[in-house]
């Protein structure tokens, strides 16, 4: 420690202190200062080099300490230059400690999800309204359908989509052969998987499947399209022109994916249904004995179901990818909420949806 | 007590304290088959502040990412401090970049993370300092930019001009002494600019940092640049270098001249009776 003047206790800076060299430097003045809290305090600054933005706000976080009348600190023979921007501070603009983000309790957590859960269910009603009279006005012919832009997005999201439905509807078709195939011959009844195989690719596993895919694979892309369109204000764009954003981006999108998903859907039963076929002649049961079985298990109501089912799962779809799309806020990082909300959402509506088909049909 | 630091080097790592901030030599770059710039070779000198001037789509923000790093010049070299950023490893090449503070067109700020922490980023990621210590150096920063009433706010509530003052704060936070800005006072209202303008002037003037401002601004060029080159896109080469008031008033090149007089290109001949 040295005294500089008549009880004063001194820190002697010197050479470069910066960002990468403060560190020590500030705690052991700060310590200085704890240890003299009733002297004043010099600190000598005739042997800095360099100082950067981090050894500037070292400075002025000793000289705006509060501390005792005559236990001041002061900054003796620092450059001018440096000098003048640690004068530039007023220590009344630090005073209040920076706002840190709260967090928040399960009950209020749950409360505001509550919240959220309902304001997005308000906002989903009336969009849905917004897309009832686009598709209104549209049959009307009082809005342009852009069917080429139908095309585009039903290419994209139909047609570049079936060799992954078709992988999965075949891997769903033998998984359930042979799952059921396995108990069902301990019973002698293996020619009845068949009935199996065919009902739930039908009616629930074929549209499930696609759906979901559909889901991860468009409804998601349909989120983060229009997501980053408003984030880029694109959608403002197509506003001020008059248009309406609904008409102009959602319902090209609604016509595709309501369209699309029950033809994937057809096809994912169809290879289902061959797998399952494929694995029953490991049972015994051959291709022909296969195909007798199924038209006498299946109904032309099972496969009709299943296609409407799908048609509702399509629609359900691009409608949370699109809502999730204009909900979304500013950012990159909003862009990737409504994706994940959309994704989400889309795959707990499936289940609901499926839920209540199951309820009015059964 | 006696509370001494090591010493560092003041240009960051690996980097040589006698020559230019930044040399470019015989650049030529692009994209793909696309040249932007052909055959191009200039300093920077420390403690200077150079502007990249020229029309839109010449290749200034290109420039400016070569320089950085970013992109590879298909020929030329590129030297920070005397180092090489094109021909050096890649970990040498992180360590000049991190010498380098740079703000991006649209700010580039982080959007998990809101105004403080952004500017904090670079000091929570390279130094030991302390969380108290780090807010308050980048609080002080934001202050210096006049963004200190919005430190809490997320960047997606923040208007492209709050966006780009962030930028600024961020790439000063590491103290770095070469700092490039790509068009900073583009969107900023004339009081934030000329404030923005006594900014860089004071860090220049206070802790001798080099500036590389990429800008259109004809007004914050004349406030604040040692010197200027000028990119020209037909010719893919910088047609002018030097003082900007020079540029203006002595310029035998009309391109020159049409640029610093603000003059736009002369209408299309009409015919008729």
């Amino acid at each position: 420690m040295n005294h500089a003047a008549a009880g004063a206790a001194s820190i002697v800076l010197e050479g470069r202190i910066t960002a990468y060299t403060a560190g020590p430097v500030w705690q052991a003045a700060l310590d200085t200062l704890a240890n003299n809290p009733d002297r004043p305090v010099v600190v000598d600054a005739s042997r800095v080099e360099y100082i950067d933005d981090v050894g500037i706000a070292l400075l002025f976080d000793l000289v705006r300490q509060e501390r005792p009348q005559g236990a001041k600190v002061e900054v003796h023979d620092l450059e001018p230059r440096f000098a003048a921007l640690v004068g530039a501070y007023d220590p009344k603009d630090f005073v209040q400690p920076p706002k840190v983000r709260r967090h928040i309790g399960i009950f209020e957590h749950m409360g505001r999800a509550t919240a959220q859960q309902l304001a997005y269910g308000e906002a989903m009603l009336v969009f849905l309204e917004d897309c009832a009279a686009a598709a209104w006005s549209t049959f009307r012919g009082r809005g342009t359908a852009r069917w080429s832009e139908v095309l585009d997005i039903a290419t994209e999201a139909g047609a570049n989509a079936v060799p992954i439905v078709l992988l999965i509807g075949f891997l769903m078709g033998v998984i359930i052969a042979f799952e059921i195939g396995l108990v069902a011959q301990q019973f002698g009844a293996v020619i009845f998987v068949v009935n199996g195989v065919g009902v739930a690719m039908l009616r629930e596993l074929g549209p499930l499947m696609t759906a979901i895919v559909f889901a991860g694979r468009t409804g998601a892309a349909f989120a983060a399209q229009i997501g980053t369109q408003k984030v880029n204000e694109e959608v403002n764009a197509i506003t001020t022109f008059g248009l309406s954003p609904v008409q102009f981006l959602v319902l090209p999108r609604l016509i595709a994916a309501t369209l699309m998903v029950p033809l994937l859907a057809v096809l994912a039963d169809v290879v289902g249904i061959f797998g399952g076929a494929l694995v029953m002649v490991g049972f015994g049961v051959s291709f022909v004995q296969f195909y007798n079985q199924l038209l006498g298990a299946v109904t032309l109501t099972d496969f009709v179901l299943g296609v409407v089912k799908a048609a509702v799962y399509g629609l359900a779809i691009a409608a949370i990818g699109c809502e999730r799309g204009l909900a979304t806020g500013a950012g990159a990082t909003s862009v990737g909420l409504s994706t994940t909300s959309a994704v989400v959402t889309s795959i707990v509506m499936i289940v609901v949806i499926d839920g209540i088909f199951t309820i009015f049909t059964s | 007590m006696d509370v001494a630091t090591p010493l560092t080097n003041r240009s960051g790592p690996g980097t040589n304290g006698a020559a230019p901030a930044i040399s470019v030599r015989h650049l030529k770059m692009g994209y793909g088959k696309r040249v932007l710039l052909d055959d191009a070779s200039f300093d920077v000198q420390r403690s200077e502040i150079m502007v990249i001037l020229g029309g839109s789509g010449c290749g200034k923000s290109s420039l400016m990412k070569n320089i950085i790093g970013l992109y590879r010049p298909m020929v030329g070299d590129i030297s920070i401090g005397g180092v090489s950023i094109v021909t050096t490893s890649s970990e040498e090449r992180a360590k000049l970049q991190r010498s380098l503070g740079v703000m991006y067109q649209s700010g580039a700020l982080f959007g998990s993370l809101n105004v403080l922490e952004n500017v904090r980023f670079p000091l929570d990621q390279f130094t030991t300092l302390p969380l108290a210590h780090k807010n308050l150096t980048a609080r002080m920063l934001l202050h210096q930019v006049e963004m200190a009433y919005a430190e809490s706010l997320m960047p997606g509530e923040l208007s492209g001009g709050m966006l780009k003052r962030a930028g600024i704060a961020r790439a000063m936070a590491l103290g770095c002494d070469i700092l490039l800005l790509d068009e900073p006072s583009a969107g900023l209202d004339p009081i934030t600019a000329a404030n923005l303008d006594r900014t860089i002037l004071t860090l220049r003037q206070s802790l001798g940092f080099t500036f590389v401002v990429v800008t259109h601004e004809l007004q914050s060029i004349f406030n604040i640049s040692d010197r200027a080159i000028m990119l020209d896109p037909v010719s893919r080469s910088i047609i002018a270098e030097g003082k900007p008031a020079d540029l203006r008033d002595h310029s035998t090149d009309p391109r020159v001249r049409q640029f610093f007089n603000r003059e736009p290109d002369k209408a299309a001949k009409t015919t008729g009776g």
